[in-house]
């Protein structure tokens, strides 16, 4: 059975599709088979996140409507042959999904996937509805600030009361804290959101905490998933919890601010 | 065209009968606060009839000769509201001048099932009027049962006890709702918004793990956070103080 994984937020802009492709390629890079999913129909972005946006020429919608099939559709990754992406369709709006056409497709990909990784649209209307509807776990993606603490808290009111597991009174979504964009340095000066804050409002369990960096916005432009990047602690941190994932005990790192050391600051480091 | 909306029906009620046996108020006053601080709870808007047969005799054994008028049915009510009853009417083998006295004062009178049945007859009509009045004037049972809820209330969520009280094991998140007719228990953080007593008691109370609250309300008094700074962020229970607010540290 192919565990089915929902990447959402509520808010947007928290990092939702960057940490689908890191976690879809750090997935895949470990030996599963992966497909990413991209729910955000009309607003296209997980290809461009995977540099894989040239070569799109069905979409999600089109399976849904029959237009196609899975196999014309899904978009092998030139890194990792494991992986597969299934793009949104920018044309369309997200009216175009339906519950039981989405169903069909997500059990046709079980057949052939280990993970199934849903990156939902930021909102709590139906798109984002249908991205975690058939989810079997959640990774509830926020940045350290009230705002999006708050509409996380809400979606998971959502997985908890909209989801088929919930309709049909199965064992809950199991859900995962991912906080993004986090910044030692302003939580100790008070500016953001600690993470036992964070975990104190929302109380679920902490999946990954992916420090601020710079790389993110690289990796983005250059359509290469910042896990590539084991240079940078955003890429080692999506690795952490790619390996919290697959059931290992790491660490948590990249909590504390870095102490510049005296050669750092003479030579600005 | 039949009445699709109302209907009446006779029903009969047990209610509690308040025997007056003075007309000294001062003196009902003290024995019905002895009374009632043995057992807060029961008498907490008890419906009740008050029975004034007893003072017929007071009044004609005194030795200022007065006549019936100077029992103070005005002054009964307004005592035995003191004492958060819920008056229905008064009670017991009266003339028929005193009754008529006592309805054109604009107090129900209660027949007693030991009338005759010649009274009955003729206050049959009468007789009517007094237990609708009474059916529509008992109030909520006090005793309210628990409603359970079993983790944390998500931001967006509400959950309303309905003619219960409101226990939540978890936290309740801000821009959550929780609402009761009875008290609220929080075993957790209240962070959003907690309204008690939601259809008027007085004596509902706020329980908290965690006093975090956008709002907290008892019976339609609410306090917005800013008013909650004395116990911010710790165990508390909030209640009414006549018509004030007021919280105190749970430990």
């Amino acid at each position: 059975m192919a565990r089915i994984i929902v990447v959402t937020s509520g808010k947007g802009g928290v990092g939702k599709t960057t940490s689908s492709a890191a976690i879809g390629l750090g997935l895949a890079l470990k030996g599963n088979k992966v497909v990413l999913i991209d729910f955000d129909i009309g607003l296209r972005n997980l290809d461009l996140i995977m540099g894989c946006e040239r070569r799109v020429v069905y979409d999600f919608v089109n399976v849904i409507n029959g237009e196609a099939t899975l196999n014309q559709a899904l978009i092998k990754d030139k890194r990792v042959s494991s992986l597969s992406i299934l793009p949104a369709s920018q044309t369309r709006d997200k009216d175009a999904l339906n519950k039981e056409n989405v169903g069909k497709v997500l059990e046709e990909l079980g057949k052939s996937f280990d993970f199934i990784i849903c990156d939902s649209p930021a909102g709590i209307e139906a798109g984002a509805m249908m991205a975690l509807y058939y989810a079997d776990e959640a990774v509830v993606t926020t940045n350290p600030e009230v705002s999006s603490v708050r509409d996380s808290d809400r979606i998971l009111g959502m997985l908890a009361s909209r989801s088929r597991r919930a309709e049909l009174g199965l064992e809950p979504i199991k859900e995962h804290l991912l906080l993004t964009r986090y910044s030692p340095k302003r939580v100790e000066e008070g500016e953001m959101l600690s993470v036992e804050d964070v975990e104190d409002i929302l109380s679920i369990p902490l999946l990954g905490v992916i420090p601020e960096s710079q790389a993110v916005l690289k990796a983005s432009n250059a359509g290469e998933p910042v896990i590539l990047d084991t240079m940078s602690d955003a890429g080692q941190a999506y690795q952490d919890v790619i390996d919290r994932l697959l059931g290992e005990t790491v660490d948590f790192r990249f909590l504390v601010a870095e102490k510049k050391g005296i050669f750092s600051r003479m030579f600005g480091g | 065209m039949a009445d699709a909306s109302i209907e009446f029906k006779g029903s009969s009620f047990t209610l509690s009968v308040l025997y007056l046996k003075t007309l000294n108020l001062a003196d009902i006053r003290a024995d019905l606060a002895k009374k009632i601080a043995q057992a807060p709870d029961f008498f907490y808007l008890v419906p009740i009839v008050v029975n004034i047969e007893m003072l017929n005799s007071s009044v004609e054994s005194s030795f200022e000769s007065t006549t019936d008028n100077s029992i103070d049915y005005h002054a009964i009510k307004t005592l035995v509201e003191a004492f958060n009853f819920t008056f229905v009417g008064f009670t017991g083998s009266l003339a028929k001048e005193q009754r008529q006295l006592i309805r054109e004062l604009g107090f129900s009178f209660v027949n007693t099932a030991r009338a005759s049945t010649a009274e009955k007859q003729t206050f049959a009509k009468q007789a009517v009027t007094a237990q609708t009045e009474t059916q529509t004037m008992v109030p909520q049972q006090p005793l309210f049962t628990d409603k359970i809820h079993r983790g944390q209330i998500r931001s967006g969520q509400q959950v309303y006890a309905k003619g219960q009280n409101l226990v939540v094991i978890g936290s309740v998140s801000a821009g959550a709702e929780v609402i009761a007719d009875g008290n609220i228990h929080v075993y957790g953080s209240l962070r959003g918004r907690a309204i008690a007593g939601a259809k008027g008691h007085h004596h509902a109370q706020i329980y908290c793990q965690n006093l975090e609250a956008e709002l907290v309300s008892i019976n339609g008094n609410y306090w917005l956070s800013e008013s909650m700074e004395q116990h911010w962020s710790s165990p508390v229970y909030i209640h009414l103080n006549d018509s004030e607010l007021m919280s105190s540290k749970l430990i």
